[in-house]
């Protein structure tokens, strides 16, 4: 029985390894650094938006291998950190001037921002009050488009924030339209706590941060 | 069947099974916990400079410069532990191409494997040659088994080092060894966040993007030519795009309405997982990236985000607030077989799954309130909080070998990027300028 038991044993482990390798086989098929990019890609993002039809391929090519010791070691040509940044300075100034433009127009109008307590998306009566506020601005501009943005204090992960941040800003858009505003006129967006006001790590900064912030949008 | 078949039969699976996820490496519990545990005693005789070159940067010498990296590497690899000869009262002179005699008496002392070289510069001033000789002495055979010859530019001192550390790595474990991966992350320029990739140590970062808005939580795909991320192109509306880090080009993946974030590439690049709210809240979806076809993977009132896969590539865990706050749950990549499998604190995020299988590292709260890194079993059986005191701790990621994690903290003040093992030991702070560095993630091996 004991016999018996261990040869089971073997083939298993055995099938096991070798499900275990193959995926590693596939490793060394393909060699050289600067392999050909694949297609360049389309789909610049719609409207309505969707998924691109256009996909480099991003499956093993094992470049850039180890060749083991040798005792008689030949020279091996060191390359490497070809990196290069597609750097667009342009970029980075046009969208501080559409983030001014935005607060410029949304100063103007006196829209004002709610505030959200630790981990929560409520409204509170102080949030309705403002959104009031903000809600007869938009009706009476029927012509303007407003964005709610949502926003976290530092505290809990980046992702899980981006999460947060849209609830806060679907719960400040949803309880416009319940005042309403109409719903073409609004977009949300979440900003996690990527975009913070104050950066102290204290709770008078996080309740600055915990916001949504309702900015009439000026740009795309 | 009597119960002790049944008991073996089980064994023999479960080895079966380590063996599929570690494939054939050693474990890194094991090794975190074993007190027996043995690493291989190393030696780094030194990196004689030739032909009197300095290095450009700050007239030190060539040789010294890669021995400096060259151990930091070798101290990092978890695979041996580094031995001072002179501490052993060993002093060895000017090294040549064979061994020296004096490495006898340290293999006497125990050291395994002893390893030396050389480096220089040529003397053309206008653009100078680097040339690097590395040996490797083993006590076992009391010979020199093997060396590397390298040359090229003075830009790539660093990876000649790494090279070599990698080589050694390889030569006694059978692995590609971690000193040539690349640490992708997210750094604060102006008001702006922008993605970034170093060396594993910090050091050689360069800017991928520069678009001056946010790109968040990048993720490499498995051939380390690509990076897929989080972008906001326009402010409003959040993509998943993919660049190529060669070229700077970029594709943009996922565009639908609503939040597009955390994308994750599966280990043989088949499959992009990604979290959208196209469709109400925020769901997982999985894109065939050949056939293009999306299949949405949950459907629950709650959000769910931040799929990290399985190596083995047929399971996923996410983190989703369907219970509350949110928590770490697991499924297979169709999405069936969802199970919850972290219970205790009232919020664990941001799963990310180790390459060997056997551990998930997670951002949990602790019962001060802490945001810290936890570990816990696939299986939920083993739970260990890995960081501890102040300052909020985010973004977990492996290295390809298991051994160690990077992570986010702001346990300094700012968000800077920290090492740590995976028992919790060496922590080690790899970013130092810049005003918020977060979200970083390990390249795969090569």
């Amino acid at each position: 029985m004991k016999r018996l038991q261990s040869a089971m044993c073997v083939p298993l482990i055995f099938g096991s390894i070798m499900l275990g390798l193959s995926g590693c086989s596939s490793k060394a098929i393909q060699s050289g650094g600067d392999s050909q990019p694949a297609q360049q890609g389309a789909a610049k993002g719609s409207d309505e938006g969707g998924v691109s039809q256009n996909i480099p391929d991003t499956s093993f090519s094992g470049q850039d291998g180890l060749r083991g010791l040798d005792k008689n070691p030949s020279e091996e040509r060191v390359g490497g950190n070809t990196l290069t940044a597609k750097a667009d300075p342009g970029s980075a100034s046009r969208q501080m001037e559409e983030i001014r433009a935005e607060q410029a127009a949304s100063a103007a109008a006196g829209l004002r921002d709610v505030f959200f307590a630790y981990d929560s998306f409520a409204i509170s009566e102080e949030g309705r009050q403002v959104l009031a506020r903000n809600a007869e601005w938009i009706k009476s501009n029927p012509g303007v488009y407003v964005k709610v943005e949502g926003h976290c204090d530092e505290r809990g992960t980046s992702a899980y924030n981006l999460v947060l941040g849209e609830k806060r800003a679907k719960a400040a858009r949803n309880y416009l339209v319940e005042l309403g505003v109409a719903p073409k006129q609004l977009s949300i967006v979440s900003y996690g706590k990527e975009r913070p006001v104050c950066t102290e790590h204290a709770e008078s900064c996080y309740s600055q941060n915990r916001r949504g912030h309702v900015v009439v949008k000026t740009g795309k | 069947m009597t119960f002790r078949t049944v008991v073996i039969i089980s064994l023999c699976l479960s080895v079966g099974l380590a063996w599929i996820i570690e494939s054939g490496a050693t474990d890194v519990f094991l090794e975190a916990t074993r007190p027996d545990f043995q690493k291989i005693p190393l030696a780094v005789a030194g990196i004689d400079n030739i032909g009197g070159a300095d290095s450009p940067e700050g007239r030190i010498r060539l040789g010294n410069r890669i021995e400096e990296i060259l151990k930091a590497d070798v101290r990092r690899s978890l695979v041996f532990s580094l031995v001072d000869l002179p501490g052993l009262g060993i002093k060895v002179g000017n090294l040549g191409t064979g061994p020296n005699p004096e490495f006898k008496k340290a293999a006497e002392q125990g050291v395994s494997v002893i390893v030396w070289g050389k480096a220089g510069m040529t003397n053309d001033a206008k653009d100078p040659d680097v040339n690097m000789d590395g040996y490797v002495y083993d006590a076992g055979s009391n010979e020199m088994v093997g060396g590397k010859r390298y040359a090229g530019s003075t830009s790539v001192v660093r990876l000649m080092a790494h090279r070599f550390a990698d080589e050694l790595v390889f030569r006694y474990t059978g692995e590609p060894g971690i000193a040539r991966t690349k640490i992708a992350y997210v750094s604060e320029q102006g008001s702006a966040r922008e993605l970034f990739v170093m060396d594993y140590d910090g050091h050689d970062s360069r800017q991928l993007t520069a678009d001056g808005f946010l790109n968040l939580m990048p993720r490499w795909s498995p051939d380390r030519r690509f990076i897929v991320f989080t972008a906001y192109r326009n402010r409003n509306t959040q993509n998943i795009d993919m660049i190529e880090l060669a070229t700077g080009k970029r594709w943009t993946l996922v565009s639908l309405s609503g939040l597009n974030i955390t994308p994750a590439l599966s280990p043989d690049g088949n499959f992009l997982a990604f979290a959208s709210s196209h469709e109400g809240n925020s769901e997982l979806y999985s894109l065939d990236t050949r056939t293009k076809a999306m299949q949405r993977l949950t459907v629950h009132a709650g959000g769910d985000l931040s799929p990290s896969w399985a190596p083995s590539g047929r399971e996923l865990v996410f983190a989703s607030d369907r219970s509350g706050g949110p928590q770490i749950f697991l499924m297979s990549m169709d999405g069936t077989n969802v199970r919850r499998l972290t219970f205790e604190g009232d919020y664990n995020a941001a799963p990310a799954w180790s390459p060997r299988g056997n551990w998930i590292a997670y951002v949990c709260r602790s019962p001060k309130k802490e945001y810290k890194i936890c570990l816990i079993t696939p299986d939920g059986q083993k739970r260990v909080q890995l960081t501890a005191g102040p300052g909020v701790d985010d973004s977990p990621s492996w290295s390809p070998d298991g051994r160690h994690l990077v992570f986010s903290s702001t346990a300094g003040g700012k968000s800077q990027i920290y090492m740590i093992n995976a028992d919790g030991k060496d922590l080690e702070r790899i970013t130092f300028t810049g005003t918020h560095n977060s979200a970083p993630a390990w390249s795969p091996a090569s």
